[in-house]
């Protein structure tokens, strides 16, 4: 009991201690905070990329277009005056009349769904630039832009569809595994069936009949995706309820729900934690492969597949096809490392070869 | 119920079913445990002793009914009647939720270290568990409670904040001691509590029980392949062989003078620290044990047997008065 000192030794707990050994993993480890950056940062990204201006001063008073919109008139717009107003014409208009007024710019002032054919000579697209980091595509929208704010749909995207299939799939996955009998028997085959569905033509019929949103599209990516995760979490569920610990508990007068959520639920999240950031990556290309073609998000929503789409019918501009495979390869490739790292420190045996 | 015993088992039948074939039909059962009674006086400890699979371990389970919740098709017949505060009692007639209110008072000890503790609780929320269920205490009489207990067993309390991976073999099962100790139970079910730890920590586990047997006022049924051991703790032993008792009686008599055929085969088994005693006469049985799905007609140790004569097939032989208060079952030996 030597080894014990109480006194020095700060206590940790399972959790703890995988947390410690995923810092330790430094390519996952800053994927993870690349990525989970990107995506808080991605939240605010008007305030950085983005067609309204962040502040106006107009005769005196002050606008916040991000929060209202104002019609060109409205701030005495004089060049293409018609509709919403055009911020970056304003500000040059502004600063040639000098009355005092002024315009306070995003850092990237295009937005994902603006039309930029009035500003910029020549056809679409127009190739990469200063003033466009990644040009424009075939109808003159800023690509970058597109892409950035694609990103933040690709990510929700697959948080939510992962985080409600992961519930269902716990749902039924646990009940079938704790309860056995006739219970999983008929449930594992109504599953069964349930998988054979073929999911690219569910898809494909739903989306022509109703308008896909974003809504009826994680309801349609969960209602196949639950199916794998229910696998995993009956095999441990089975394994979980045989060991001595639950008869422990079932021995000392425990309920059949302290025994779920208490003893075998935490017990057997480990190969789902770990399947986690794959489920993840999957769902990002589901969606981006369902954008791409044409099943997906509805237009202008900016999508990484649909630029890609984009790519594929003007093959010769390659900044269409670079720029989101590019992104694309880039986040799912830093969410892959964030996996590797999670199944490293969840992994019992301690040897190690990723630093 | 005889007024001294705390637990008695009456024709204990379990059996595990077997399926196969396509449509998972039963086409055999294992008979676990085939007829087995048993009485636990209060404050003694009942050695409970047989090689792998005879169905020992089965009969504590059975005892704190947790069979039915592992394996929900297994058939168990006969009764446990355990004395209460309401009488005596039928475990095994309850469902699991009416065994719920009994289940304070009759606890277990598991084999694994391990595997008997959550990995993902402190050692203070695993004691303190059944606490939750059978007391209303608050959380500082718990934590004083978890407290007290930890120093009972050998720990200190400040360790309750650890968590069982922090724990060597000997100390988890420390840790298993005490919460089976914190609802005050009447009877532990020790079920090979020191099998998964060296010998050496082996030895303070034992006596560490027996300490708390005697301060608890507790009845063992101390489940065991290790006979040394289980001489050393109990006051009375139960030899089993393929479900069946084949020899019941005082610790000391059964280890020294041992009736019945199996019994002898098994304690001549037992390594004795003394070269000048080397050539001892040991008794090698032949073949191996069959299996309980099929198991042999009348004395289930009749195949091995070194004086089975014909007509052990035609009977399962009954337990009989051979000594004082030692039962064999077998009509050819004295």
């Amino acid at each position: 009991m030597a080894e014990n000192n109480p006194e020095t030794k700060v206590s940790t707990s399972l959790l703890q201690k995988r947390w410690k050994k995923f810092k330790t993993l430094k390519r996952g480890y800053y994927s993870f905070l690349a990525i989970l950056i990107l995506y808080l940062i991605s939240f605010i990204f008007p305030l950085f990329v983005g067609r309204n201006a962040l502040l106006v001063k107009y005769n005196g008073d002050y606008y916040f277009p991000l929060f209202k919109t104002y019609q060109s008139t409205d701030l005495g717009q004089k060049k293409d005056a018609y509709g919403e107003a055009n911020y970056r014409i304003l500000k040059q208009e502004y600063a040639e009349s000098g009355q005092g007024n002024w315009v306070f710019l995003p850092v990237y002032p295009f937005g994902p769904n603006e039309n930029l054919l009035s500003e910029l000579e020549g056809n679409p697209p127009h190739p990469p630039s200063i003033q466009h980091f990644a040009g424009t595509d075939d109808r003159g929208r800023d690509v970058f832009s597109r892409l950035l704010y694609g990103f933040n749909i690709g990510i929700s995207f697959a948080l939510v569809v992962t985080l409600l299939s992961y519930i269902i799939g716990v749902a039924i996955g646990s009940s079938l595994g704790f309860y056995g009998g006739k219970l999983d028997i008929f449930g594992l085959r109504l599953i069964e069936i349930w998988s054979t569905l073929p999911f690219l033509y569910v898809i494909i019929i739903i989306s022509s009949i109703l308008q896909p949103n974003f809504l009826l599209l994680t309801f349609i990516l969960t209602l196949f995706g639950w199916i794998g995760i229910t696998y995993y979490m009956r095999g441990e569920f089975y394994r979980e309820k045989a060991r001595d610990y639950v008869s422990a508990a079932v021995s000392m007068g425990a309920e059949n729900r302290t025994i779920i959520f208490k003893h075998i639920l935490p017990n057997s999240l480990t190969p789902i934690i770990s399947y986690a950031p794959f489920a993840i990556v999957a769902n990002i290309f589901s969606l981006v492969s369902l954008d791409f073609l044409g099943f997906g998000l509805p237009p202008p929503t900016p999508s990484w597949g649909q630029l890609m789409q984009q790519g594929l019918s003007n093959i010769e501009h390659w900044w269409l096809i670079a720029t989101p495979l590019l992104s694309l390869f880039l986040t799912l490739l830093c969410i892959t490392f964030i996996g590797e790292a999670i199944r490293e420190a969840f992994d019992p045996k301690v040897y190690s070869r990723l630093r | 119920m005889k007024p001294e015993n705390i637990l008695e088992i009456k024709d204990l039948k379990v059996k595990f079913p077997v399926h196969g074939g396509l449509f998972l039909k039963k086409i055999a059962e294992v008979k676990a445990v085939d007829g087995v009674d048993l009485e636990l006086k209060k404050g003694e400890t009942l050695g409970l002793v047989g090689e792998s699979g005879c169905g020992k371990s089965t009969i504590g389970k059975a005892v704190i009914n947790i069979l039915k919740f592992s394996s929900p098709d297994v058939d168990i017949t006969g009764e446990v009647n355990i004395r209460t505060d309401d009488g005596e009692i039928n475990i095994l007639s309850l469902n699991n939720n009416e065994t719920r209110k009994y289940r304070g008072l009759i606890q277990m000890i598991f084999q694994d270290p391990y595997s008997s503790l959550n990995a993902r609780l402190s050692v203070g929320q695993i004691i303190e568990e059944p606490l939750l269920y059978h007391t209303k205490m608050n959380k500082t009489e718990r934590m004083e409670r978890v407290a007290w207990l930890l120093e009972k067993v050998g720990l200190q309390p400040e360790q309750s904040k650890r968590y069982p991976h922090e724990f060597s073999g000997g100390q988890r099962q420390r840790i298993g001691i005490a919460r089976a100790l914190a609802t005050n139970p009447k009877i532990i079910i020790a079920d090979e509590p020191v099998s998964a730890l060296d010998v050496s920590i082996q030895a303070q586990v034992i006596n560490l029980l027996q300490e708390l047997q005697s301060e608890f006022d507790l009845s063992l049924l101390f489940v065991a392949h290790d006979l040394s051991v289980v001489e050393h703790i109990s006051s009375r032993i139960a030899v089993m062989y393929l479900g069946n008792i084949v020899e019941l009686g005082p610790g000391y008599d059964i280890y020294h003078n041992p009736i019945h055929p199996y019994s002898r085969a098994l304690l001549s088994a037992v390594p004795l620290p003394n070269p000048k005693r080397k050539n001892k006469e040991r008794i090698i049985l032949k073949g191996d044990v069959p299996t309980p799905m099929n198991k042999p007609s009348g004395c289930g140790f009749r195949t091995r047997c070194p004086i089975a004569k014909k007509e052990c097939a035609d009977f399962i032989p009954p337990l009989e008065l051979k000594k004082t208060d030692h039962f064999a079952a077998c009509p050819y030996v004295q």
